[in-house]
Formats: C-alpha cells, structure tokens, sequence
C-alpha cells in the first residue's frame, strides 16, 4: 500500500519524476542549511561571500528576501564583525531571544525539547559535532541542520530505489517537524522580523518564516505554533490537529473508526497535501 | 459476661489509663520516607539523587539534586546533613533556575561599544584567554599589584587566593565590610572566633539583638529549626531587639523597637544591672577573662538604664527586667548579626552584646553561647608564595585594626590615586548593585575607562557589574561546578562540597578551570613558574588533592565517600518523628560542650612553661592556660583567655573595655528627619535572585516601612508616593504604612529595582510593545503578573566606615521623608558620585588617624596619638 501511494505521487500525479523528486530533496536540504547557517553561530566571511555571491541574490531575491545596503553594500569584514555583534545582541545576551526551543516554549534552557531532539538525532545516528561555539540540540541551526541530513538521506534513498526507506525517513521528518520546529520557529521567525536591527536577521526570519510554512504545506504537517512570537490564543485552548506522538496516520485512538485496519493505516500516509503542493510547484 | 455501660466504662478507662501508657508502644504511625528519593510522576522511575551543598545563599545548606533524564527537576534537603537535617529553604528549592536561566551567559562576551552600551561580541575561549594573559602580562611588568580582584561570594575553597598569589598581587578585596567585618572584628580579638553559635535548641533564653535569624541571617535554615525547637520544645523565651518588626521579632516573646545603632548601650546597660545585682558568673569571669569581676563592675557602672534609654528608646525599666530574666535563666543566649555590627562603630556594639553571655557564664555550655565547629582541608601542593609587596588599597593604612579589610572604599582610594589598577577582576561580585553609592558611585567607577582601564567580569549572569566589563567569562552556577565547603552552622563540625549534578551548560567554565586556564595561557611551558601551582585535570582531581587525605574521611573513602553523601562525617539518621538526628540507638546526637575546657595532654605540655598568669608557652606560643591545677586549651586567642580588654584596640586610641559611642549626625535629628535601613527578607538574597523564577514571583517589590504615627504626621499612607533624600541624593518609592517599625526609622528591603540581571529582574519586558529583544515572547513571562520591580535604595546610602573593624554602617543614614512632589515618579534614583567621594572622605575623618578620633573617645585622653604607633602593627586577620 504505502510503494503504490508513493508510485502514484512520484510517477502518476505529480508529474516528478524520480529524479526531479531527488533533486528537489537536495534543493530543499540547501535551503536548510543555507538557514542554518544564519543561526547556528555567526556567520563566516564565506557564508556571506557565498551569500552575497550575484546568484545567491537573484535566488533570494526571486523568493521575496530584499537585503538592505547593510547587508549588501557594506565591505565584507565590516560585516562580518556588525553580524557577529548583531547575532550577540540577539541570540547569546542576556535580554536576547536564543534561538532555542527550550527556551522559546518553556522559558528555560535544555528543557524537555533538548532532551527529545538529542535522542531524536542518536535515533538516526547523528550527534552534536561543535562548531566554533557549543550549540544546544535544539538550537534553530542544529534542527535545521539535522532536516537537512534527512533529505540527502532521502534523496539517496531515492537514487536507490529504496521506496521503503524513503518513506521512513519522509514520515520521521515529518515527525520531526511536528515535534519541534513546526511548534516554534514560525512565530519565533516572526519575532526574530520584529527584534533584529540589522536586514539580514530581519530577511533571515522572513525566510525562515515562509519556508518553515511551506515545509509544512508540503509535508502535509498541520500543527500549531507555540512559540508566543506568534501566540494569538490562549495556550489552553490549543489542539494538535497532529498527534506528534502518534504514527502519521490517524492511527490514534482519536481519530480511528470502527472497522479501520490499524496495521494498514500504520503504513500509509496522507500525501494528498503534498501531491496538491508538486502539482501546483509543476 | 461482664456488664458494661457508657458509666462504668468511662470508670475503667479513668483507672485505667496508667497501665494502658505504661504498655510498650510496638505500632508508629507510618511515615514516609523523610527524603533522599524522588520518582518521576509519570514513569514512577526513580530519579537520580545527587548530594551536594546549596549555594544561592552562604548558609550552605546539605541538598540533593535530582535529575531525570540528564535534566534538574528538584532539590530537596539532605537527610544526612546533620546541620539542615533534609531541610532545604525556599531559596534553596529554586537553585536549579540559575542553571536554565534563559539569560545566562554562556560564551565569553567582549564589549564592542562602549562600557555599559549593551554591544558585546562572541568570542572563542581561546581569544578570551590570550587577551587576558596579554593585559595580564603587562600589569605584571608594570606592578603585580595593578592587578585587581574584587570578589563577593567566593567559596571556592582558596582558589582566588591562589590565582593573585601566582599574578603575584596582593590587590585582593573582599566584601566582607559591607556584610558583616566589624561583627568579627568585635569578637575576634576578644575570644578568637569570628561567630558564635548560640545552641539555641537547648536555651531557655534567648537575647536576639537585630538579627532576623528566622528569616534572613546567618544561618537561617538551621538556626530557625533550633530557635523552634528551642521556642516550642524547650519553652525558652526569646526577646528580640530591633527597630522594625522582622519576621523574628515577630515570632519573638517580645520585641523590643530600638533606636538604629544603639543596641550596644542597650547591652551595656543590661550588664550594669546583671553585675550592679550581682547576677554575674564570677567564677566564669575571674577564671576565663583578662578582667577581673571587680573591674567589671566599676567599668559597668558609668552605663545606667537610664543612659541607655535616652539613647535607645527602651524604657530603662524593660531594660531592668530583660537584665534579671536574661542572668536568672539558665542556660541562656545572645545573639547577633548585622544589627548592631553595621554602624559607625559597630565593633564596639558587638562587643558589647557578647559580653552578656560572657559575664553570665554562659559561654560553651548546653543551652549557651559556643564557639564554632568548624573543619579544615589540606590545599593542593604546591601553593604560590605570597606576594612580595602588600596593596595599599587591600589594607588601608588608616584601618591597621579592619582584619576583614574595607572593601567599599575602594572607589575613593582609586579616585585619589592611592593605587593604580591596570586590570580589574570582579568575582561573583555585583558592587554596583550591593555597594553604598551603587550605580552613582561604583557604576561610576566601573565605566570610567580611566580609573580602571580593563574590567573582566567572571560572571554567569549579567549583573549591573557585568553590563560595564570589557569582557566577561562565563563562570558555572553552583549546580555544576566542584567546592569544597565547611560552614560552622550548627554543634557539629562537617565538611561538604558541591559537586556538578550536570555538565555545564553552553562554554561556562568553574572558577578553577578558568583560572587555570589563564595562567596555563600565560606559562604554557611553565618556565616562568606559575604552571605548577595549577597542576589538575579538573575540578574533580583538584578536590582529590583536597579531600582524600583528610583523617577519618580519608579512611571513610575520601572524596568518594562525599560524592556519594555530600556530606562528612554522617553522625546519624534523621529521625522521621522528631526531625532530628538519631544515633544508632535511637537517641538524639549530643554535641560537645566546653571546648575551651579541654585538658592538653602530656606530650603537648613537654617543653612548655606557664606565666604567672597561667598562660603555657611551648616554642614563643601560647597553648593554654593552667587553671585550679589543670592545663586547659582555653579560648583560641593570644593568650588563651577571653580578652574584655583588648589591648591592642588601645594602641590606636580605641576603647580597649566594652563601650558605646552615639552616631554624632544622630545626636541632633530634625523632627523631619529620619534613619534609612536595609534589610533582607526570605525569598531573596542581596544581588543575585531576583531573576529566579518562583523566586521574583513571591516577592518582587520593595515599599518602604514607615510607622503610622510617621505616616500620619507626613500625610502619607500606605500606596502613597514618598521621596526620600540623603545627602548624596534622593529616591522615590511607595509606602508602607504600618506599627511595626520605630517611628523614626524607614526601612527597605534590598534585592529589588534592579536594572540589570535579566528579564525578571529589570521586567524591561513590561516597558515596551516587544519587550527587549522580543523577551516578552518567552513562553515563561506569559504568566509574569506583575508590573512592579520595586527600587533599589544604595545609591543614597552614603559610604561610612567603622574605623575599628571596618564595615559600612548601612543603617546610619538620615534622611528626609516627604510625600512626593509633581515632578516625581516612581522608581526615581538620584546620587552623586561627587557626593559619594566628600562622604567617604569625611568618614574617614573617624580613622585612628583622623581629625575627629579624639573627640570620639575623649576616655582616651592619654593615648599618645597616632604617631605613636608604628605603621603595620594592625591585628586582624591579614
């Protein structure tokens, strides 16, 4: 059942084939690591060289990320040193807005989340690995940073053939998303356009924002922001309409009925918002 | 069958009831476990339980961290602790909030705009460390000495020490003057120790003068459970003396309001009574004291009731009757902390309070007023020398008697010049926010560029302090980092440490690591010798060498044994029906009484001889003192004996003999005016918990205390705004507005208006739309309720100095109260720094060597002045 749902989305409706799928897997993991690169400590005179690069712009710039003259017109160390000080003022003092899921949904550091994502890494063979400075597991950077593994795992699976593997992993990063960043980095991004001084933050958490919703489209995960950068109602009155703790299959008691093979709904997986998305991107 | 009505069994059940209690008791009711265990609320596992030592505040109270899955979800008391016995204050439940602060600092910050403009940079360890050695450096070329640390809470068992002592600078500067110096200094000179500790457990009465030990003081946590005790179990009276209605005072059998400063003439008037009545221990006096019982009395009579109630307020009958009640019961109390110690000569007002216990025998015994039990640990091998030159700022000249040095000068003897600073280290150390003058004097100080060229803060939070370094390194809160610790808070000595329950959060580094690490970056091959002071891999290793060759810990396991307990040596079970500790037959543990009375051995007496005093000398020391035939260890001063005259006092023109001087700027107090005091409350200590969460929420604003009749007088009630002004500037704040203060006093509490230290601290979040940086959108300060941070008061609290033992006199301050004008609002804090430098100045005037010393002590008109005393003899612990 789940190969002839996934046949009928890579071959039959969407019109991708296998390797336009595979490829649009790597796009979306250089998304995530482009993002990441912005949050998960200040970024380097080649981050920026890159992203200042003319084809970088255009790109950007096609997606709606407008870059004023302090990100653009400003000699490269200048920049360097103005970003490091904005990415303190932001992310690492006191008074600042850690990019951190621990703090943005409980208020504290290496809270539950932290303790959840890390084990949700080890799940998939992955640890933290510092870079210049220690990082939380739930930094924003390190959660985008592991999607983007994900999707290159993906795409390999892809490039092999590995129908069921693919699967796997798409229902883990789905699970991912539902579990973590899909709670906050919405709002937080929202916060992010609000608090920064500098355009590139501001920009950053523009695109941070947009792409973590149509992620989401795509993935077909529909689950609440928490993040009270963009807390509209009471926390109380929130409702998963996603069971992060529940197969992605309405498997759950809640949303059984009578009758329903629980084994066979365990392998399948709603992808009808995901075909209405590739249609539409094709 | 037997015949039975409600009548004649109510007749049994009378007659009866002696066999029925004389039955032995084979059924308790069933207790749980009295702590050490925790289990997790949703998967029942049980959590793991780490012993360590608090340290929010400095009672350090025994505690258990548990973890649940790598994270602290609660801290408890130890039940092993034979000081808390499993008891653990509210402070103390919130520790693990300074470890998830969201405000915390994490990396090693470099200011990149101005000091205090908020603009800081991220940089790595490594750059970190090779600036500091680098500035390090060219201090030491210059003078060791420019080199300067200024701490404030340091237990870190000798590192600080060590780390001077290495840059070889001897410009070390507590904080002791403004917690607590001029109480040591009234005590040690006079019976060796810098505390007592009251067995108040056991007394049946207890002398409280302006301490609020049931709530703030040291040691609240075991002191409180054996005031109880002794309040409830043993049916002792306690009195309490203070000029407001503290949390003890109102839980005290009486409390008596007392003028600010004048608890010593209070105290000296009570022992006129207990001696001009006879009611003294002569036999105590004339066996343990270098003055005799008559000389006693011919010094005590000049301090009539009368006297002393002209100057307190309290009515010379009170003080009448608290003097018989105090020497006629037995065993009996004083005791003390900052109350009478925090004034201009708050030396001789502890002075004065100890000798009640000392002149009616009360001294070591069950129920009484005892020395310390303390223990001691080996320092790691080898240990830097001490420096070559001492630091004119660390021992002020003018101070030759301040032991515990006179570290809120400091900004005045840097403003004259008195010493150059090249750079400024602060640990744990927030004297912009703690110190008198606070932000308009130490702030001041602290952005001036020129007065201190380089400021590093060793810091986790971002403290007032911290918001004005140049760099800041990221220092571990208590929960992760190793201490060795030993605090004399109850009969039984112990030794303790802390221990890391998680490994550090972000790049916060422990002191020893970090200190380490500067000086392994300034002798990295250790050619230039510093390396082998800093020879550990860790902070465990480093508590190793202190702890695994401790007689009797070493045997029971060493530094082993204190990770698995905490705590050493574990005298006992708490008992689960009466909260204390049992030995192993079930009885309560005894402490030892009479210390001073213990009989030196034959192989201490060889080669010792004994004055005609009784003094035993062995190799130029004295030992002991050879009483009725016995050779005794006595009382550890220099000669063994508890010292009414301290002669040493004399020398400097100092009143040798217990005695009270009267605040001159007291003496003539307008009708308007009045005297500003600070004071401590429960959930809070001085500068470094009002961001902890649970914390903030208990307590969070700070209104002024003023009595009805005041308020009346003012027009002023309780919400009302007042504007208070001293002579180096002016506050507005709220009223409170109640009986339970003297009238001519205002007091508020400290830990409150900070505009630093975080989110909760400051609630900058409240002031606008966003908050700072978005801070209103943490998930946590959703449920921050309230509006209001209160106001911090030091800033117009001018510098004064006790010119005996050195503290600031932080309850001497006049002020004048009024009801706040059109133009003032709430949470306004004005000083001057110009102010500050002319009030330090002028309290200098006091010194042994300043203009106004003779006046003060016209009693010592044939003390051949200054000059007469070489420079450097100061006693005192250097």
């Amino acid at each position: 059942m789940t190969t002839a749902t996934l046949q009928k989305v890579t071959h039959d409706e969407s019109g991708f084939s296998n390797d336009e799928l595979v490829a649009e897997c790597r796009a979306r993991a250089s998304v995530y690591r482009m993002l990441a690169g912005a949050f998960l400590e200040e970024p380097s005179a080649e981050y920026l060289n890159a992203l200042r690069s003319a084809e970088a712009m255009a790109t950007l710039q096609a997606m709606g990320v407008k870059f004023a003259g302090d990100f653009t017109d400003v000699p490269l160390a200048q920049l360097q040193e103005m970003l490091a000080c904005e990415y303190a003022v932001l992310f690492v003092v006191a008074g600042g807005c850690p990019p951190v899921e621990s703090i943005r949904l409980t208020g504290r550091y290496q809270q539950q989340p932290f303790f959840e994502a890390r084990d949700f890494y080890k799940k998939h063979g992955f640890e933290i690995s510092n870079g210049r400075f220690a990082v939380f597991e739930d930094q924003i950077g390190v959660e985008l940073t592991f999607l983007a593994e994900m999707l290159e795992r993906a795409a390999h699976h892809l490039e092999s053939r590995d129908v069921e593997s693919y699967t796997h992993l798409e229902k883990e990063i789905k699970r991912f998303w539902a579990l973590h960043p899909g709670k906050w980095v919405r709002g937080y991004a929202t916060l992010l356009e609000r608090a920064s001084e500098h355009s590139f933050y501001r920009q950053m958490g523009r695109l941070l924002g947009s792409f973590a919703e149509w992620e989401l489209e795509l993935l077909g995960v529909r689950v609440d922001d928490l993040d009270g950068g963009k807390l509209k109602v009471p926390k109380a009155e929130i409702e998963y309409e996603f069971d992060p703790d529940e197969p992605v299959c309405d498997a759950c008691d809640k949303g059984r009925k009578d009758g329903d093979d629980l084994d066979a709904m365990l392998q399948t997986i709603d992808t009808s918002l995901i075909e209405k998305r590739i249609k539409g991107k094709a | 069958m037997l015949e039975m009505t409600r009548r004649t069994f109510l007749k049994i059940s009378a007659g009866t009831t002696a066999a029925a209690v004389a039955v032995p008791k084979v059924l308790h009711a069933m207790e749980n476990e009295l702590g050490g265990k925790d289990f997790s609320p949703v998967t029942l596992a049980e959590r793991l339980a780490i012993p360590t030592n608090c340290h929010v505040c400095n009672i350090q109270d025994g505690a258990i961290a548990f973890v649940e899955n790598g994270r602290i979800v609660k801290l408890e008391g130890n039940p092993e602790h034979v000081s808390t016995r499993g008891r653990l204050c509210a402070k103390g439940n919130s520790g693990m909030w300074y470890t998830y602060d969201p405000d915390r600092i994490l990396y090693p910050l470099k200011r990149v705009g101005a000091r205090g403009e908020g603009k800081w940079k991220r940089i790595s360890w490594d750059e970190a460390l090779a600036e500091v050695a680098q500035k390090l450096d060219a201090a030491i070329k210059e003078d060791p000495n420019t080199i300067c640390m200024k701490y404030g809470r340091n237990r870190s068992g000798g590192v600080i020490d060590r780390f001077m002592n290495t840059l070889g600078s001897a410009t070390v500067i507590n904080h002791t003057s403004v917690c607590e110096s001029s109480k040591k200094i009234g005590m040690e000179p006079t019976w060796g120790p810098d505390i007592e500790t009251p067995d108040f457990a056991n007394a049946k009465y207890i002398l409280n003068f302006g301490s609020n030990i049931m709530e703030a003081a040291y040691f609240h946590n075991p002191y409180s459970q054996r005031i109880t005790e002794g309040v409830a179990e043993n049916n002792a009276k306690l009195v309490t003396f203070d000029v407001r209605l503290s949390n003890t005072a109102g839980r005290s059998d009486e409390w008596i309001p007392v003028f600010p400063g004048t608890d010593g003439a209070v105290a000296l008037a009570i022992g006129h009574v207990i001696l001009r009545e006879n009611l003294q221990d002569t036999d105590f006096i004339d066996t343990w004291c270098n003055v005799s019982t008559a000389e006693l009395k011919a010094h005590y009579k000049q301090f009539t009731p009368e006297w002393a109630s002209g100057l307190s307020g309290v009515p010379a009958e009170t003080i009448e009757r608290v003097a018989r009640e105090f020497a006629l019961t037995k065993p009996a109390t004083t005791y003390t902390y900052r109350g009478p110690a925090k004034h201009l000569y708050g030396s001789y007002n502890e002075k004065a309070t100890m000798m009640l216990s000392i002149m009616t025998g009360n001294v070591e015994k069950r129920g009484g007023y005892c020395m310390p039990r303390g223990m001691g640990w080996p320092q790691p091998q080898p240990e830097p020398p001490k420096p070559a030159h001492p630091s004119a700022m660390a021992h002020p000249h003018e101070y030759p008697l301040a032991g515990h040095k006179v570290s809120h000068l400091l900004p005045y003897f840097i403003a004259e010049g008195r010493q150059k600073i090249n750079v400024h280290f602060s640990y744990q150390d927030n004297a912009v926010y703690t110190n008198p003058g606070a932000q308009a004097y130490w702030g001041k100080l602290y952005r001036d560029e020129k007065l201190i060229p380089y400021y590093v803060a060793l810091t986790p939070f971002m403290g007032e302090e911290a918001a004005l370094a140049d760099l800041i390194l990221p220092d571990c809160p208590y929960l992760e980092r190793w201490e060795p610790e030993s605090m004399p808070n109850s009969l039984w000595p112990w030794l303790g440490i802390r221990q890391p329950v998680i490994k550090s959060l972000g790049e916060s580094r422990e002191n020893r690591i970090m200190m380490r690490d500067i000086i392994w970056k300034m002798d990295p091959d250790g050619k230039r010798g510093m390396k082998q002071y800093w020879n550990f891999k860790d902070g465990e290793d480093y508590m190793r060498q202190h702890f695994d060759n401790v007689p009797g810990l070493k045997e029971a396991g060493g530094l082993d044994f204190l990770k698995k307990h905490g705590v050493w040596p574990i005298y006992g079970k708490l008992n689960p029906r009466t909260g204390k500790i049992s030995d192993r037959t079930g009885r309560e543990i005894v402490p030892e009484y009479g210390l001073h009375m213990k009989e030196l051995s034959a192989s201490d007496m060889t080669g010792t001889s004994v004055d005609g005093k009784g003094t035993i000398m062995k190799n130029g020391k004295a030992i002991g003192v050879r009483r009725n035939g016995k050779n005794y260890v006595g009382f550890p001063t220099g000669n063994r004996l508890i010292n009414i005259r301290v002669d040493e006092w004399a020398k400097y023109g100092f009143n040798p003999m217990p005695t009270f001087k009267q605040i001159p700027w007291h003496k003539d107090m307008k009708d308007d005016e009045m005297v500003l005091t600070t004071y401590k409350i429960n959930v809070h200590k001085q500068a470094r918990t009002a961001s902890v969460k649970w914390l903030a929420e208990i307590m969070h604003s700070n209104p002024v205390w003023m009595n009805t009749e005041t308020g009346a007088k003012l027009g002023v009630k309780t919400g009302d705004l007042v504007r208070i002004e001293s002579t180096v500037g002016h506050m507005v704040t709220k009223a409170y507005v109640f009986e339970g203060i003297h009238p001519k006093v205002v007091a508020i509490p400290t830990a409150f208006g900070h505009w630093e230290y975080g989110r909760l601290a400051t609630l900058k979040l409240k002031e606008k739309e966003a908050g700072e940086f978005g801070a209103t959108d943490d998930a946590d300060l959703n449920n921050v309720w309230w509006e209001d941070k209160g106001v911090h008061p030091n800033a117009i609290i001018p510098t004064v100095v006790d010119p005996i033992g050195g503290s600031q006199g932080w309850y001497d301050t006049v002020v004048k109260v009024t009801k706040a004008g059109p133009n003032d609002k709430y949470g306004d804090v004005e000083g001057s720094w110009e102010k500050h430098l002319v009030a330090a100045k002028e309290t200098m005037r006091y010194a042994y060597n300043g203009d106004l010393h003779r006046k003060m002590h016209p009693e010592m008109a044939s003390w051949a002045g200054p000059a007469s005393v070489k420079p450097g003899e100061g006693g005192g612990h250097h």
